[in-house]
């Protein structure tokens, strides 16, 4: 069995452990006084994060756990509080004394620590990467993140569930599709209507485009990183186009508030995807052309199978490693030409190549499902627990909603980049720290989206 | 790679907004001493996310893309605070970031700027305060608003602020 998600939430008389498989979901009570449970650790690596958040939020202990390090928790974050309980209100909390995080680290003769972030050097998202390094060679890495931990689950909590769409659309800027894809279908669940296929449809090409423009953006930033600056500026120019596409589909250029707003404009779409189509091709024969790039790409980053399974990776990570993993892995899917799209070694050359086959497959796949037309749609929620499953352009995504007296009880997310992340440090124990950045592109993780 | 150029020279160049360039010739001439004695003749930006979603981060990316080249203007995004003369911060300024991001502008040398990239970054936008978040309290010279402000937005912006801040 896979291991998708832990999280925990309080009931009247109980804690609440939910453990979603992918075969079953399992539930836990347990009781408020002394709440613990036996941790999933060790044959779920990837449980970790989970475990510490929970524990972090909550309160509950995991017995046998070996690591019971905060997570959401910093230096100066206060240690008694437990702000998922219930009564937890506060708005405003107080900075607590420095107390170190101790990081995991390797010491001996001649080895250093390289701690890098959470301010990195370029454009990009806060978080923490910590090297231990004999030399060139990376001994050990440890990712630390939740820096940008902004409790969207606890501001998500007792809300009109239809009132909460525009912060669904920001949680992750760049698979804002996908939550809001993700969210649609809980409403739609606890409204109790089938979503009808002419609308899965309109909400599919919507998600293709969003996985090509992340596509895009990544094979132009991987060969950056590797020193072959052409290619981003290509790249640069194609996904600029692409986003100036989805703003004339969506009105927006990530699509924010689409699904809801209901109003496309997909006329630009079929010339815009020929077109785009050619300009793959031009750049796949060229790429494959430079050696120099693919000395870098290959044997780098190796994300093995068994890792990959080991831990529950998803999406374009795990598919590169040869796992057919994929939630459009489906009827409806393929009816529409999807097919899935694997590498074999699961190294940087592997995830770079599965990112431009994704890119020819959504092509076809928004092709096929051209057709569609306005269909207008109305929610009415019943109280109950939801959840659904999306393929974002990171991996598969979960999200869970439990709706109580009209309102939101429990909102929680698991982002794909919440379990990629924590197989990450596994992929670099062949490679040199300076290696890192490449790797690091070719995951291109979200750290809004495991931080929340 | 002969493929590579004839494509290239096929294309041509894709960069728009050209009466920025002419804009800025003339700020510069405006302002021309401002920015000498303060700028070394073009403006260093540090980018500091704080708590954003990640997409006011992807359009700053894009103002790199052949379509903005933003650089052209002599305003460029610099690895270190200590290279900058403006912060540009995004997001919300969450509570385990805070620190973080002030440490960043205290290392950054005087005169320096802040500017706050993004409706979040000003007001929450459409987010609500919760615990972990502490919104962002640095000394604000100017606002970009949008969620996400467009690339064209955030240079147009930049120039505004050229024009209109008082530099001492
Ligand atoms: S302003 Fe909008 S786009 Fe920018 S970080 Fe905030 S939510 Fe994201």
């Amino acid at each position: 069995m896979r291991l998708i998600a832990r999280f925990a939430k309080e009931n009247k008389n109980n804690f609440e452990i939910i453990d979603v498989f992918d075969k079953e979901v399992k539930k836990h009570f347990l009781d408020k006084n002394n709440p613990k449970i036996k941790t999933l650790t060790k044959k779920y690596p990837a449980a970790i994060w989970m475990e510490r958040k929970i524990r972090d939020e909550f309160g509950i202990e995991f017995e046998e756990s070996f690591d019971n390090r905060p997570a959401i928790k910093h230096e100066r974050f206060p240690k008694d509080i437990y702000p998922l309980r219930k009564d937890f209100k506060d708005k405003k909390i107080e900075f607590s004394k420095f107390t170190p995080y101790k990081y995991e680290e390797i010491s001996g003769d001649s080895v250093f620590t390289v701690p890098v972030g959470p301010i990195h050097a370029g454009i990009i998202e806060p978080g923490h990467f910590h090297f231990s390094q004999a030399g060139e060679e990376i001994l050990h890495l440890e990712v630390r993140h939740f820096y940008k931990y902004r409790a969207i689950e606890k501001m998500m909590e007792n809300k009109n569930p239809l009132e909460i769409t525009k912060i669904i659309s920001r949680i992750s800027g760049n698979e804002s599709i996908a939550y809001q894809k993700a969210y649609f279908n809980i409403l739609s669940k606890a409204s109790g209507f089938e979503i009808s296929e002419n609308l899965n449809k309109t909400h599919a090409i919507l998600l293709e485009i969003e996985r090509i423009i992340h596509h895009l953006t990544d094979l132009g930033f991987i060969p950056n990183d590797a020193g072959f600056a052409a290619a981003l500026a290509y790249m640069g120019k194609l996904a600029e186009e692409a986003r100036r596409i989805f703003k004339k589909v969506t009105n927006h250029r990530f699509g924010f508030d689409a699904i809801f707003n209901n109003e496309f404009d997909f006329s630009s779409l079929n010339n815009f995807l020929d077109y785009l189509k050619n300009e793959i091709k031009f750049f796949e024969n060229w790429i494959e052309d430079i050696p120099s790039v693919w000395d870098r790409f290959d044997t780098t980053g190796r994300l093995t199978k068994e890792k990959a399974i080991k831990y529950g990776v998803v999406g374009v990570g795990a598919r590169a490693s040869g796992i057919k993993i994929d939630t459009r892995d489906n009827d409806f899917y393929k009816k529409y030409g999807f097919e899935i799209q694997l590498g074999e070694k699961g190294e940087v050359a592997d995830r770079f190549r599965v990112r431009i086959k994704e890119i020819y497959n959504s092509i076809e796949i928004i092709k096929n499902m051209l057709d569609v037309k306005k269909e207008e749609f109305e929610f009415s929620v019943k109280d109950g627990e939801y959840m659904s499953f999306v393929e974002s352009s990171i991996g598969e995504l979960f999200m869970y909603l439990n709706i109580v007296d009209g309102k939101t009880d429990r909102f929680y997310v698991r982002d794909p980049s919440h379990i990629n992340w924590q197989a990450f440090h596994t992929t670099i124990y062949k490679d040199i720290i300076a290696d890192f950045p490449l790797i690091n592109k070719s995951f291109d993780l979200s750290y809004a989206g495991n931080d929340l | 790679m002969l493929r590579f150029w004839e494509k290239r020279i096929k294309t041509g160049i894709v960069t728009e907004n050209l009466e920025f360039d002419k804009e800025f010739e003339e700020i510069k001439k405006e302002i021309k001493d401002k920015i000498k004695k303060h700028f070394a003749g073009s403006l260093a930006v540090r980018m500091v996310d704080s708590g954003s979603c990640n997409a006011c981060e992807a359009e700053c990316n894009a103002l790199s893309n052949p379509y903005y080249d933003l650089e052209r203007l002599g305003i460029h995004f610099v690895a270190s605070p200590r290279h900058a003369d403006i912060l540009l911060v995004s997001g919300v300024m969450t509570f385990n970031m805070y620190h973080h991001v002030w440490d960043a502008y205290k290392q950054m040398p005087n005169p320096k700027w802040v500017i706050t990239l993004g409706d979040c970054a000003k007001d929450l936008g459409v987010f609500e305060k919760t615990y972990a978040i502490k919104g962002i309290d640095l000394p604000v010279d100017y606002h970009i608003p949008g969620c996400p402000p467009s690339p064209k937005k955030i240079m147009r912006e930049f120039l505004n602020f050229l024009k209109t801040t008082s530099i001492s």
